[in-house]
């Protein structure tokens, strides 16, 4: 079997079928037995409205990041797909409409942008379209092309096709895979002699368990298996659609989703329905995180549950909304007034997304305190297909911490326990009624300011938190060996690029290795300590400018912890990650 | 000499005397000697009493505050937020379990300025919480600045030429946003207060009861004991509560007409 990893980019205008045309691409592909990743890329340098661009990945073994170089372009505008020229792998394909229905001027052609190696496959895609039955179904036609020269079985297009627009009628299936079929013909024939059939040999198995899914659906759909009974947001990108999503599956689980009136207001609520017992959730991002802060803090402070998701997005203040960065790791940790220790996780895959919402509902009942969980917007949007996780009955579990069921004397709902967690009682359970506050407090929870109660509880809540940590992800190591040459952390989305840049050094002779963390705050310190120190250098690439994690774990090694940040509000390459590695190397040698 | 626990114990052996039972915590209040917080307390407690609500099964959500510090006051399950915030971690509760009775308590620095984003919301979400105003005119807790219901020309510490911004009206606000029940009392009549509640908390929906207060230490001109007694005074006779126009209409040209100034038929 031959090895695939191969990328392919669809450009068009809004209107053309554009995201389309890349999601029947990622469910084709994943249908077919690969493994797909695929993100909405919008380039920094747009100019006029409407340039969508879809990014697949795909590839005979696991996808962990998105392809630097594009091996297929599929143009459905071509004035638009110019700027994706310079992606272009030395011998990609572009597939374009050879018979344009609005002039191009010579200088403004996708044609006169590209380089001599690249193979170009014109298709007339409009008219087929028109032949077919609608002038809008041209980026079917677009994808028969691309499947007939490439070697994809159409049959996948054809299920996938019949799938997503079933609900519109059998007209609207039957043109569309009439003008899929158009498009497929036509190649087979005008191109018999440079058809490819890379994908035809490459024979790779369909696993009919695997899904395909965003991280945002992955968090929702986690929500809703962990049981959610209320969902308080106020809308912000990257995490409205997983309003959106719970808006819509929800009520269907007897939950509700109540859209406030602003950030502040959906923590509270959140906390609110916590203190009552019941599972909430937010999510926000950068700027509604900011506002949550106070809040949050008044979980920590009265030990109220809460789970926050906070997809990150680029920059301070409003920033870039639909771009990626890793930059509230400080806020996350430290963010609000006092010693305000919280749990804080970050997946680094979409499956984590689903894994780690769904954990961190149990998280913030045992240690009663937020859970904030960091995504990003490369993370939120980013299409995966992966096995469909499932949440085991273990993870579904309640661990809320209650009172024993007979009232005692007299109930303390702040008793300063060896593990800091003192049971939780909630209103309607009789005999145990006590008052909550966010001002410090004794251990009945009055309010009490003298020295020895705040130590005390101080103490006791961060006792809490580190212990915690037992039931917190550790990380895990790839690659490795007894002495590395460079050991390479990454967390959040980019550690999909550090796998791969790590795997790739590897291959070329370094002794290289990876370890993931996902559990920020609190960290495994013990773990992470003799990674480091079995590391000649100690590499951690972020996006963000400070190397806000490198900051966190600095004190863990020996010497200064080397960083490579990027603050180009894209997902980090692998290859910029690797020539870090081998840089660091060579000056070290 | 009256002491605030003279007072308190006088009230203890009093309600029970009358054979109700006791929702007080046995954490006194900390308020001022005669502030006017002791009657609207006392208003609360015989409401729970009267209605025979069980303890366990009442949630008291407060900001923070003067006013705020009420849950600790009370025997029910407490819940002491942030500033400002009691009416969201009040939402959280009630949707969380329907089944309890949610008292929202909060000065009017709380609900008005800080948290005055949040009324107009819960009012048309018309989440089934009895929202309790404490109006003092004042911020008690930080010691006397002026707050978003301080008349025109207010003089305070931070305002020592007096206030220049017009003064919000909690009951026209509660009118406008579209609380189904809206009241405004007064703490010097602690019978009126619970008569209101016991309508107001059987009320399905988001409930104001907007209570005129006296803050004894910082506010010594305005709304003295004195002054409030003199203004304040029922509603017209034959005043009809389920008519939003009438509402207005008495609200607009009156602000000291005390009761139920609006109830929404249901
Ligand atoms: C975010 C925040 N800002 C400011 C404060 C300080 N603060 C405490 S109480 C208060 C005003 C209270 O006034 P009011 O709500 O009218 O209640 P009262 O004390 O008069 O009962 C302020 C500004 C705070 N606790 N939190
Ligand atoms: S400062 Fe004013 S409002 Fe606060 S307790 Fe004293 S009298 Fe009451």
């Amino acid at each position: 079997m031959s090895e695939v990893d191969f990328t392919v980019e669809v450009c068009g205008m809004a209107g053309d079928g554009t995201i389309a045309a890349g999601g029947l691409i990622n469910e084709a592909m994943s249908l077919g037995g690969f493994s797909v990743l695929g993100f909405d890329s919008y380039p920094a340098e747009i100019r006029g409205f409407g340039r969508c661009v879809t990014k697949s990945r795909i590839g005979s073994t696991d996808i962990v990041a998105l392809g630097e170089q594009t091996h297929a372009l599929i143009s459905l505008n071509d004035e638009q797909s110019r700027s994706r020229a310079v992606f272009l792998d030395d011998h990609a394909l572009v597939f374009f409409d050879s018979n344009p229905p609005s002039y191009v001027s010579e200088e403004k052609s996708l044609l006169s942008t590209l380089s001599n190696n690249v193979e170009v496959f014109g298709l007339p895609f409009g008219d087929l379209a028109v032949a077919s039955g609608a002038a809008r179904s041209k980026n079917l036609v677009a994808l028969g092309g691309f499947a007939a020269v490439t070697g994809i079985d159409p049959s996948l297009f054809r299920q996938v096709i019949l799938k997503k627009f079933k609900a519109k009628g059998d007209r609207i299936v039957d043109i569309n895979i009439k003008s899929f079929d158009a498009g497929y013909d036509y190649a087979l024939e005008k191109f018999h002699d440079r058809l490819k059939n890379w994908f035809a040999k490459s024979g790779t198995q369909y696993d009919s368990d695997k899904v395909m899914m965003s991280g945002n659906q992955a968090i929702g759909m986690a929500a809703i298996e962990a049981g959610l009974k209320l969902y308080f947001g106020y809308p912000i990108t990257p995490a409205t659609p997983i309003m959106e999503y719970l808006a819509k599956w929800l009520p269907e689980k007897g939950g509700r989703v109540v859209q406030m009136e602003d950030e502040i207001s959906s923590i509270g609520a959140v906390l609110g329905s916590f203190y009552a017992g019941e599972r909430a959730m937010t999510a926000t991002s950068g700027p509604g995180f900011a506002l949550m802060t106070e809040l949050i803090t008044h979980g920590v402070m009265a030990e109220i549950p809460a789970v926050i998701i906070d997809a990150q997005r680029a920059g301070p203040a409003t920033g870039l909304p639909t771009k990626t960065e890793q930059s509230d790791l400080h806020a996350a940790v430290f963010g609000g007034p006092g010693d305000s220790a919280r749990i804080v996780i970050a997946p680094t895959n979409v499956e984590e997304c689903y894994y780690m919402v769904l954990k961190s509902f149990q998280l913030a009942e045992k240690y009663q305190t937020p859970v904030i969980v960091l995504t990003d917007f490369f993370l939120d949007n980013r299409v995966e297909n992966l096995h469909t996780p499932r949440a085991s009955d273990e993870l579904r579990a309640c661990w809320n911490v209650f009172p024993d069921e007979s009232p005692g004397n007299r109930y303390l709902r702040y008793e300063d326990t060896s593990s800091g967690i003192s049971p939780r009682a909630i209103p309607g359970m009789q005999g145990y009624n006590y008052t909550a506050t966010g001002l410090e407090h004794t251990e009945s929870g009055s309010p009490d300011y003298s020295s020895e109660i705040h130590t005390k509880m101080t103490e006791k809540r961060h006792r809490k938190i580190r212990n915690a940590l037992e039931d917190l992800q550790q990380p895990t190591e790839f690659f490795s060996s007894d002495q590395l040459d460079v050991g390479v952390i990454g967390w959040g989305s980019t550690f999909g690029s550090v796998l791969e840049a790590v795997a790739k050094s590897k291959k070329n002779g370094f002794r290289v290795g990876a370890l993931k963390i996902t559990s920020i705050f609190p960290y495994h310190s013990d773990i992470i300590k003799a990674f480091m120190a079995k590391s000649g250098f100690v590499l951690i690439p972020e996006l963000n400018y400070e190397g806000q994690l490198a900051n966190l774990l600095e004190r863990l090694n020996s010497k200064p912890v080397e960083r490579l940040n990027l603050v180009t509000a894209t997902p980090i390459p692998p290859s910029a990650i690797q020539k870090r590695i081998e840089e660091l190397l060579e000056v070290g040698a | 000499m009256k002491t605030p626990a003279k007072i308190l114990a006088a009230q203890v052996s009093r309600i029970e005397e009358s054979g109700r039972f006791y929702p007080r915590s046995e954490a006194l209040p900390t308020w001022c000697p005669g502030c006017g917080y002791f009657g609207i307390h006392q208003g609360i407690v015989d409401c729970i009493s009267s209605l025979g609500l069980p303890l366990h099964e009442i949630v008291t959500v407060s900001g923070i505050g003067c006013a705020g510090r009420y849950p600790f006051f009370s025997k029910t399950y407490g819940l002491h937020t942030v500033h400002g915030r009691t009416l969201p971690a009040a939402t959280g509760i009630k949707l969380a379990k329907p089944g309890l009775t949610v008292f929202a308590i909060g000065g009017d620095g709380d609900g008005l300025a800080i948290g005055g984003g949040h009324l107009p919301h819960i009012a048309r979400r018309n989440i089934d919480v009895n929202y309790v105003l404490f109006d003092n005119s004042i911020y008690g807790l930080t010691k006397g600045q002026p707050s978003p219901t301080s008349p025109l020309g207010s003089k305070t510490k931070a305002s020592p030429y007096g206030t220049v911004d017009q003064p919000l009206n909690a009951t026209l606000m509660a009118l406008t946003y579209g609380a189904s029940f809206v009241a405004r009392l007064f703490a010097g009549d602690p019978k009126g207060i619970t008569d209101a509640l016991i309508q107001g908390v059987q009320n399905p929906g988001f409930s104001v009861f907007h209570v005129y207060t006296s803050c004894v230490t910082f506010d010594k001109t305005f709304k003295t004991w004195t002054n409030l007694k003199k203004w304040v005074h029922p509603l017209p006779a034959g005043y009809d509560p389920t008519d939003i126009h009438v509402a207005f209409d008495q609200v607009l040209k009156d602000d000291f007409s005390m009761g139920i100034i609006y109830r929404r038929k249901n």
